[in-house]
């Protein structure tokens, strides 16, 4: 039984998730490949996204445990397989999730009308990003207490969480400069609408064996919680009307506002090979509204009390010598409010790519070549880091992408990441008339035992589209 | 062509779904099972005095008394989950005599709901000479330690040779409160 545990323990920690959207990454006949790489090949004249169903994105992932580990209907002692969760978690294991929705969005080709080789794309879309580390030390304190614990410092810097709900308001450049170079910039206003971030504590609680008494009980805490959006909303005074109205003003750039940009570079090496660059989301928000942020700091060395020998020379009585330890334990965990205005930088994301694009597509009518071949297939590599609070997170994905039918494109992934070695994703694209559907879920393979994934992701939207080659 | 299409979306789109829908079986109410049971251990009360600070300039001090006001056993959380306490003593005494230490709880009426008593036997030769205690909280005792506010100390020394400035040894103790805590029910 304990064997099974452990390997499925082990099994599990070898998962993960990523908020890489490796299956949309490059698929130039959706234009919210756009997003992914502002300078990525464009294949449409003009679009509109269908507002609010242009692109649906979520993704929960965990790392570590899974829902199914921990729930399962096995007969198991809950408290046992709770205990192996948290005994089978590192401090780098986290919970994390992601949302996007597109508002509205569109696109329109432009230039010398013989040659429209610019594109200007626009749009708005609201994004939810929450990511938290599993605590595991102070988890540790809570199941075992500091009994067996004696000299281990359990480090308070394992908290470490940060959530934000913004709007992304964007206009991205692209421009096709020959057949061998296409670049693209997309300039983003973010508006904060709630932020919480608690990222850079510091601090242990120690308990070691003392010189005058059993033990030495170190208190050295530096915790800080900054808050930006929330105050205004747990109010008193606040009713879910006018929540409602403060967050909707707030997703039209009435939040705490930021600036921030998206790169990205195609280059065509030979009639096959293709290779492309984007780094996205290089920009910050300035908190300056609505902010609470709360501190705890203090160093402490708690050995017990000396009861009858107190300083009576100095008239100290014992109450008074516990009423100053009492004192000294209030300061230390007496939490300072302050509304310092803070800086935070939007997690930048990097994608690469090295595409080969094979089986030159056939034409029926005509047993012509035409100016500009077109494959059927392309499969290559992509690359995807992230940086996050802890550590950055990096996945590699091999792809197979193939044009079924001029109406219908699929794309499968097989992405190793840091943790996971067999997250395969499927997606297809579909066009009927002019209207736009794609679809793309990744971690197929566990969708089989949903509870036991580490991370679900689904994008899905509709497009209208008017396309440059009717072929 | 579209035909084509729409028997292909559905020939992906069904499997998809089938996929989604598919859960092994989850028992989310296991949660109410929840129960953690951690041991803290901290220290309490310590001292470290030589033989000599028990005489004055004139006499020998027969009794010392003191006491502090504790809120942490009546606090709501340690009610509600503290299931057992064991209070432990070490005392090392080197002093010919023998040491008795009282520890009276005190409720907020002013009540005494609990005492305990332990001794630290003299050393006739001078050299360490180790008492251990444990007081047992458990039960009634428990009871009485939650609800217990204030806390008095009391050091006598028992009837043997008269301390003076120049009596050799020391009297050191060192003490600890083991709590064993049951957290689930109440949360």
């Amino acid at each position: 039984m304990r064997k099974l545990m452990m390997y499925f323990i082990i099994v599990s920690c070898c998962f993960s998730f990523s908020q890489n959207k490796q299956l949309l990454y490059g698929f130039s006949e959706i234009p919210q490949s756009l997003l992914l790489n502002p300078g990525g090949k464009i294949t449409n004249d003009f679009y509109f996204g269908i507002p609010l169903l242009s692109h649906i994105h979520s993704n929960v992932g965990i790392t570590g445990s899974t829902v199914y580990d921990i729930f399962a209907n096995d007969g198991i002692d809950f408290n046992t397989k709770l205990q192996h969760a948290v005994y089978g978690m590192n401090s780098k294991d986290f919970f994390s999730a992601n949302q996007q929705l597109e508002i509205f969005s569109g696109g329109f080709s432009f230039g010398s009308s013989y040659e429209k080789n610019q594109y200007l794309s626009f749009g708005v879309y609201q994004e939810l990003d929450f990511i938290a580390y599993f605590p595991k030390d102070l988890a540790v304190l809570a199941l075992e207490g500091n009994q067996n614990n004696i000299n281990r410092p359990f480090k308070t810097s394992d908290i470490n969480v940060t959530a934000e709900a913004i709007s992304v308001f964007h206009v991205g450049y692209n421009k096709k400069v020959n057949n061998k170079l296409t670049f693209g910039v997309r300039g983003k206003i973010y508006s904060s609408i709630a932020n919480i971030n608690s990222t850079k504590n510091k601090g242990h609680f120690t308990t070691t064996n003392g010189q005058n008494n059993f033990y030495n009980h170190i208190f050295n805490l530096d915790l800080e919680a900054r808050t930006s959006g929330l105050t205004s909303l747990t109010n008193d005074e606040s009713d879910s009307g006018s929540v409602v109205k403060d967050l909707t003003k707030r997703v039209f750039l009435g939040g705490n506002l930021g600036l921030g940009f998206d790169v990205g570079v195609t280059r065509q090496l030979d009639e096959q090979w293709s290779m492309d660059v984007s780094l996205l989301d290089i920009g910050f928000i300035r908190h300056k509204k609505d902010i609470e942020n709360y501190k705890i700091e203090g160093n402490y060395i708690y050995e017990g009390v000396d009861p009858i020998f107190t300083d009576t020379a100095n008239g100290q009585t014992a109450e008074d010598y516990w009423n100053a330890i009492e004192e000294d334990f209030e300061d230390i965990f007496e939490i300072d409010t302050t509304t310092a205005k803070y800086t935070t930088w939007r997690p930048i994301k990097f994608n690469a790519s090295l595409n080969y694009a094979f089986g030159e597509k056939k034409y029926k009518d005509c047993n012509c070549t035409r100016p500009e071949k077109s494959y059927l297939n392309s499969t290559g590599l992509q690359l995807f880091a992230m940086s996050r609070p802890k550590q950055a997170q990096l996945a590699l994905t091999a792809y197979y992408y193939r044009r079924l039918f001029n109406g219908l494109q699929v794309k499968a992934t097989y992405t190793i990441d840091s943790y996971s070695a067999y997250n395969v994703g499927l997606g297809m694209s579909a066009r009927l008339g002019g209207v736009n559907f794609y679809i793309m879920t990744d971690n197929f393979l566990q969708l089989k035992n949903i509870y036991n994934a580490q991370s679900v992701s689904l994008q899905l939207g509709f497009n209208y589209i008017f396309n440059k080659n009717e072929n | 062509m579209r035909k084509r299409i729409i028997k292909f979306l559905f020939l992906v789109i069904v499997p998809c779904v089938n996929f989604f829908s598919c859960a092994k079986e989850i028992d989310f109410e296991q949660a109410d099972d929840f129960e953690i049971s951690p041991v803290i251990e901290s220290s309490l009360i310590f001292f470290d005095e030589p033989a000599s600070s028990f005489f004055t300039s004139s006499a020998e001090i027969i009794s010392i008394k003191d006491s502090i006001s504790i809120e942490v056993f009546n606090n709501d959380f340690v009610v509600d989950n503290l299931i057992k306490a064991d209070f432990v003593f070490e005392a090392t005494n080197s002093i010919n005599r023998t040491f008795q230490i009282q520890v009276d709880f005190i409720n907020d009426a002013d009540q005494q709901v609990h005492s305990f008593t332990l001794q630290a036997l003299s050393s006739t030769d001078g050299s360490d000479l180790l008492s251990n205690y444990i007081e047992v909280f458990e039960g009634d005792e428990l009871d009485a330690l939650k609800n217990t506010s204030k806390l008095v100390f009391t050091l006598s020394l028992l009837p043997g040779d008269t301390i003076n400035p120049t009596t050799p040894g020391r009297i050191k103790l060192k003490s600890k409160a083991i709590f064993y805590l049951n957290i689930g029910d109440s949360i």
